[in-house]
This record gives C-alpha cells, structure tokens and sequence, in this order.
C-alpha cells in the first residue's frame, strides 16, 4: 500500500517499500553555504587576518615573526599616527558641520515655492554625481597659486592669493570645501525630505498663538526635522571618516603629513612601506575609533526620535 | 474680550469668489455659530477673522480695531483647528504653554496658568504626555486648553468636534457650552453640523456658497426660517417641501393633493405663484382626521416614530412621539398643525 506522505518546506520523506517513510533532518544547507562563503571570504576572513597581522611583524618579502602587543606600543608612541588622527578628526568635524549647515539652509530655500525651482533643485544636486577622483582633479586646478581660478576671483575684490592645499595651514579647510561642493546636495536632499513630512496645521496654530518666523523654525521646524539632521550627520560622519579619494588625488597627504589622515596614513605605511602588521594595528585601531564614534551617534539619534500625534 | 465685525468681506482665489460680500455683528461675548454645508465658505471666514487668510474686500475688525493688514500673530485670537493641530514634539503642558513661552512670560506664571486651563479642562494629570499618547477627545481639550491659556479677546473653533465619535461629541458639546459660560469669551464657532449649531449657539450665522442666508437665534431660525435653504437645514429630520400652488383658498400640490394654508397667511397673497409648502415632521400628527395616505416607512427609535408617509403621490417624512402600532403599507390619516407650516416662493425661495 502506497502511503502519502504530506510534504513539508524543507523536508525529504523517501517511502520505502512495505514500511513508513523516512522523515530526513531538512536540509537547508545548500541554501545557505554560498551566502557564508562570500561573508567569510569578504568581511570575516579579512577581518581575522587583519587582527591576525596586526600582532605580527611582518613588511612584505621579508619573513614574518609573532610580535604580540608591539605594534600596538608603538602606535602610542607614534606622533605621526596621533597627528593623523587628529588630522582626521578634524577633516571629519568640518566635513560634518558645513555641508550641515549648507545643507539644511538649501533644504528651507528649496522648500519654499518659486519659479525654476525644480530646474534649480536638480543643478544643485549635480555635484553629488560627479566622479571624486575627477572633482578632486578639477579642484586641484582650481586651487592652483598662479593658474587658478579661485586666487583670480579673490583677487578681484583685492583679497591677496592664497596657498590653498599648498599651505599646511589651510590644506584641510580646503579639502573640506571640496566635500563641502561635493556632499552639501545629499544633506540638503536628506533635510528637504523631512521638511516635506513635517505636517502643517502646528504651523498655523504657532501663527496664531504669536510665534515669529524664527520662533517657528526654532521651536516647530527644527524638532521636528531633528531625526532627518540626526540621519544625515550619521551619514555625513561615517563617509567623511572613510574620505579616501579626494585627500589621496590632491595632496596624497601634504603638503608634508599636513593632510594626512588616518587612512593616507595606513595606505601609504601598508603599500608604500610594506609594513604590514603596523599598518594592520592602525586599521584595528581606527575600526575601534569609527564603532564607538557610530555607537554615540546610534544613541543621540534614538533620543532624536518622536513620533506624531497619530503615533506613526 | 471684545465684539467682532464682519463687513461686507469678500474672499476670491483668482477667479473663484468663495465669500460674496458677508456681512455679521458679533456682540462682546456672544457664542456665534457659523453653519453650512461643505464649501459654503464658513472655515474660510473663520481663517480670515484669524488672519490665516487675506481679505479681498470688505472689513473685519475685533473690537475697535480693524485687522485686516494685521498678522494672525498680532490679533490676540486663540483657535482651536478640526485635527487640534498640536505640537507633536512637545508635552501637554508644553503645547498649553507655548503662547506664553514664546513670549518671554514669567516661567511661574505660565505655569500657574497652564495649571489653571489644565483643571478646568481635567487635564492636570495628562501635563507630562505627548500628544501621541492621548486619546481624542483629551488631545481636543488640550487644543482646547491651549486656547485658555492665552486669555484671548476672541475664539475661533474650527470644526473642533468632527475628529470624534458620536458620544464624545455629546459631551465635548456640553464643555464649550460650559466653558464659554464660565468664561464669558466671544466664540466664533465653525461646524456643518446644525444640531451642534443649535444646541450651543446664541446666534448662528447660515452661510451657502458664500452668501448668508439668514442670521439668527436657534429658535428663530427653525420657527421663522427665512428662506427653502435654511428651513430644510435647520432640523432633522429635515422639513418636507410640497411643491404646489393656491387655488381658491388652499394650497393644492402638483400631485391634487390639498392642504390648508399655514396659519397667518391671506389666500390674496398666495395666490398667482409657484408656491412651496413646508412642514416640519414633528408638527404632523396621526389624530386619524386629515390626509389619507399609506405608511411606506417605519423606524421606531423608542422615544419617538419615524415614518414616512405616501398621500397620493406625495411622500411626507413625520415624527410622532406618541406610540403608534403603524404597519407598513398600513392605511394611517395624518393631520398637519396649520400653526407650524410655512410657504415659500418657489422662484426665489423665500418665505411668505
């Protein structure tokens, strides 16, 4: 007598002849090996042996020896690595705080109505498009002493010819700016689509109950794109800590070690140095740096929060 | 407090005129309703006494002073909006507040007077949450609250009570009738509900399409209404309207059927026109005199009887609050009180 055996998701059931059919264990193994062979191969494999070389001394085509905590000891007593991270620190802030504050400033003037404005909006964002490497060339001519275009119009309204990413003293702001160019459009992208969520009625009734422009702005508009600034400094932070592109393409971290960040740094000790399990500890180091930077903007972000008066 | 004027205001959007030239007197004090149906213009009117809106023409002033080129900010009104319109990022006691916050008030004294609005409306346990954590009707009383907290000269409610379900609205109705009476505030009221017009007006102002259509005591409007509009808004069930004319003394119908004119009015005056007949149901009685017709409807709700009749062609809606054992398609003989019928001119609507 043939037996039906209902089918589960999963479940092999293979009737023999004359007795009950053999349940198998389900088997989702095959499902799920490619997708833990890319992860480790990719993320956790690089991982452990980064950890793995950071404890070794090892400059590439010499032999490798187990260090312990040396690299680690000299990072400390490194002034190179703490300059650039202060350097990076830096670089990070500034790369923050100005496309913020363009950013959110753009947002208010492209919420307003006006004509051209979807025309306006859509050069505005061009920027964001562009190839870092290519912008970063283009800026470098820009901010050439002589030749470019910026010491020109300065000079126009009599400002003296400045240095720019020549000078150490003014190499990271302008770095900056270039970011600033580059990322003020997906801020303001960000800010006009809390703007757009915000409801309007409260508007009114803080009209009437006194409230000038700025009050309103103040008390109404910006609690309430508070999460949308919360998500786009989070953003803005992460990306700025990761700058690679623009820093290496214009001054490969000079003039000097005056751009260097943590990432030239590490580049420039791993591949131009071969020294990789110096450059493995900086790498460990700056992971743990970015995770607890992430964490406190993960928990001012939950704080950020509210929720509507229909409770969405 | 202070009176409020409306003179001869008008509001177009481009072409689109919304208020053709409104003209009210709102007396220090007074509970006035604004009543109509959907885009009768009454929330825009409400918006321009508040200063949400311009004024194409006319004049509107609060008190003495003329406010048509002052800001909302700048009129000392206080409004309270259909979805309360709440700071959805501040609390209870923040929302009541803000006024006076805004202000550079005395931090003490904002919050006695938050304290103050907060008993009067129950609210005083509430002050710590966030709107989001209220129900409606307690979000309505701190929109509500809001307003007190301003001590202003005058409020405006814009449809405060049609977020809320039916039973709450009952109650809600009580408190601003309350309110306004322990208060004394002029109020300026918006609703297209004419039983919330009735019970808690002093004085309702009908709009349609931007026209008022009469202006008066709750009463007066459903015993004299001035015009067919009016008499078949105010009450419900609405008034039944018998199109007709009179000929030799009474008022016979399209259908042959004749009635007997309303008390007061001479057959001389009647006469020659297209005429409409109106009669409240509740002033329709089943006395078995009268008109012969044929039960087509029943509903009884227990405290009175619904039912609509058909007289040869013509089907009258009456409200009998005796208990009658009618049937449908029973035969019944209904009886219509001459004293509460009216007449109107079918042509401009008027009453005669």
């Amino acid at each position: 007598m043939s037996a039906i055996a209902p089918e589960r998701a999963g479940v092999t059931t293979q009737a023999i002849e004359g007795s009950q059919p053999v349940r198998l264990a389900p088997n989702y193994w095959p499902f799920v090996v490619p997708a833990l062979v890319v992860v480790g191969a990719v993320i956790v494999f690089p991982w452990a042996f980064t950890l793995w070389m950071s404890v070794n001394s090892w400059t590439l085509g010499q032999s490798r020896s187990f260090a312990g905590m040396e690299n680690y000891l000299r990072l400390a007593s490194d002034p190179r690595f703490w300059e650039s991270l202060w350097h990076t620190l830096t670089y990070t802030f500034l790369s923050v705080v100005a496309p913020m504050f363009f950013g959110t400033v753009a947002a208010l003037i492209f919420d307003a109505r006006f004509p051209l404005r979807g025309l306006l909006r859509g050069l505005f964002v061009m920027p964001m498009m562009a190839t870092p490497v290519a912008v970063a060339l283009v800026w470098t001519m820009m901010f050439h002493p002589q030749l470019g275009v910026l010491n020109y119009l300065l000079s126009l309204v009599g400002i003296p010819a400045q240095e720019w990413i020549f000078n150490p003293n003014t190499v990271i702001p302008s770095l900056v700016a270039v970011e600033t160019w580059q990322w003020t459009p997906l801020v303001m992208l960000i800010v006009l689509g809390g703007l757009a969520s915000v409801p309007r009625e409260p508007f009114e009734s803080a009209e009437i109950d006194g409230a000038n422009a700025w009050q309103q702005f103040r008390y109404l508009t910006l609690p309430m794109i508070a999460p949308f600034l919360m998500i786009a400094v989070i953003i803005r932070t992460i990306d700025a800590l990761k700058s690679f592109d623009i820093i290496y393409a214009m001054t490969q971290g000079g003039p000097g070690t005056a751009s260097e960040t943590i990432n030239i740094y590490l580049y420039n000790t791993a591949f131009s140095y071969y020294d990789m399990g110096y450059g493995s500890a900086m790498a460990v180091v700056f992971f743990i740096v970015i995770v607890a930077l992430s964490f406190i903007l993960l928990m001012l972000r939950q704080r950020s929060q509210w929720i509507d008066a229909e409770g969405k | 407090m202070a009176s409020v004027t409306i003179n001869n205001v008008q509001k177009a959007f481009g072409n689109a005129k919304i208020i053709h030239d409104v003209s009210v007197d709102i007396a220090d004090g007074e509970f006035v309703i604004l009543v109509g149906p959907s885009g009768c213009g009454k929330s825009t009117l409400l918006r321009m006494i508040a200063g949400l809106e311009t004024i194409s023409a006319g004049k509107i002033a609060i008190g003495e002073h003329t406010v048509n080129n002052l800001r909302a900010r700048d009129r000392n009104i206080a409004m309270v909006f259909q979805n309360y319109a709440l700071y959805p990022h501040m609390t209870v006691a923040d929302n009541m507040g803000f006024a006076l916050r805004i202000k550079k008030a005395d931090p003490a004294d904002t919050a006695s007077r938050v304290k103050r609005a907060a008993s009067i409306l129950g609210l005083e346990k509430l002050l710590d949450r966030y709107p989001r954590q209220l129900s409606g009707g307690q979000r309505q009383r701190v929109a509500m609250g809001r307003a007190i907290v301003r001590d202003p000269q005058v409020f405006l409610f814009d449809e405060p009570l049609s977020n809320l379900d039916a039973k709450l609205r009952v109650q809600m109705r009580g408190e601003i009738k309350a309110l306004h009476q322990r208060l004394g505030t002029t109020t300026i009221y918006v609703t297209h509900d004419q039983i919330e017009a009735m019970t808690m007006a002093d004085k309702i102002v009908v709009l349609h399409d931007g026209l008022v259509e009469q202006i008066g005591a709750p009463l007066d409007l459903y015993d004299r209404p001035a015009n067919l509009f009016v008499a078949g808004f105010i009450g419900s069930p609405a008034m039944n309207f018998i199109h007709g004319h009179v000929e030799e003394g009474i008022f016979r119908s399209a259908g042959g059927l004749t009635l007997p004119l309303p008390e007061g009015i001479q057959p001389a005056e009647a006469a020659g026109r297209e005429l409409v007949y109106g009669i409240r149901p509740e002033h329709i009685r089943a006395t078995g005199q009268g008109l012969s017709g044929t039960v087509t409807l029943m509903e009884a709700t227990g405290s009175e009887i619904f039912a609509t009749v058909d007289c040869g062609g013509e089907v009258i809606s009456c409200l009998f609050r005796e208990r009658l054992a009618l049937k449908q398609g029973e035969a019944v003989r209904i009886e219509i009180d001459r004293a509460s019928a009216h007449l109107f001119d079918a042509r401009t609507g008027q009453r005669i």
